[in-house]
């Protein structure tokens, strides 16, 4: 039995509003654009975005594992913030337990966005690093989103 | 809107097996004995403590004529004397003033317990709050340290 802590802050600018990019996060059909990774699959979800609300997906990663993501949202303000906790399995296996603040700030050239994660990391089944690439990959989705939109 | 992240580990090196340390935590009457607000508060909504995967313990104190200070903790995760992993938020009054994860952590050092606690936090209000939530902790890890004594009496 192990747990590895591991943090990071990522910032991007996002060619779009506040309101815009805020939605992003607050829709469900919206944040299935861009909130998974390329192949793969989603069995079950569901999505209840307000304070005390929970996020549910069951799925397939990539390589086929079974995977389990919950969340929680703690705190929202429109088109500033966002706080969630949330876990994950895999393959059955409580790999982590994380706590997530995405804070949105208008500029000139649309929106700063700083996504800050604190986790606990299981019994070695994840790493810190491997949730630093994850979530810029999801941002990466994120920007062509936005820019693709706004095209 | 400001926020601050914080995060810090105290630690505790603590007379006890850790099966007696993991009941401090585990235990609705082993953990009330020293998880108090500090002396004069009283309660100021009925209590629940649900300790298990998904069950939520809550709190709320403060002094007679003041703001409640309220804490409501989600568990995520618990291997019996090993380690526990929660999230938690807290009010003052009707507003949220943070939201951390948090994790306990045991293990057997010579007659002993090693104690870590980790957390990392959002906070809301005054940025200073993140040094006084590890100031308070380094507090209740001191509360643990006179429970467990007077309990071996």
């Amino acid at each position: 039995m192990s747990i590895e802590h591991g943090g990071f802050t990522l910032n991007r600018t996002l060619p779009a509003s506040p309101a815009r990019v805020f939605a992003a996060f607050a829709s469900a059909d919206e944040k299935q654009a861009w909130f998974g990774f390329e192949g793969e699959r989603l069995d079950e979800q569901s999505f209840d975005f307000r304070v005390g609300g929970a996020e549910h997906k069951l799925g397939r990663m990539p390589d086929g594992a079974p995977y389990r993501f919950d969340a929680v949202y703690y705190d929202l303000v429109d088109d500033e913030r966002i706080v969630y906790t949330y876990d994950m399995d895999v393959d059955g296996r409580h790999i982590s337990v994380s706590l997530a603040t995405i804070e949105l700030k208008a500029t000139d050239a649309g929106t700063e966005l700083t996504w800050t994660e604190s986790g606990a990391f299981l019994d070695g089944f994840d790493e810190p690093q491997w949730r630093v690439e994850g979530t810029n990959a999801l941002l990466d989705n994120l920007v062509a989103r936005l820019s693709a939109a706004r095209a | 809107m400001t926020t601050t992240h914080g995060s810090f580990t105290v630690e505790r090196l603590l007379p006890a097996s850790p099966a007696r340390v993991f009941a401090c935590f585990a235990d609705d009457g082993e953990k009330r004995a020293w998880f108090q607000g500090p002396p004069g508060f009283v309660e100021k909504a009925p209590r629940s403590f649900d300790f298990r995967v998904g069950g939520e313990e809550f709190n709320s104190v403060g002094p007679a004529d003041g703001d409640a200070h309220v804490f409501r903790a989600r568990y995520y995760d618990i291997v019996d004397d090993e380690r526990i992993v929660y999230a938690y938020e807290m009010y003052a009054g009707d507003a949220r003033s943070s939201v951390s994860l948090a994790t306990i952590e045991l293990a057997p050092e010579g007659r002993g317990t090693r104690l870590t606690i980790t957390e990392s936090g959002v906070f809301f209000g005054d940025p200073a709050e993140a040094g006084w939530r590890q100031d308070g902790t380094e507090q209740l890890a001191d509360a643990i340290v006179a429970h467990l004594a007077t309990a071996a009496e």
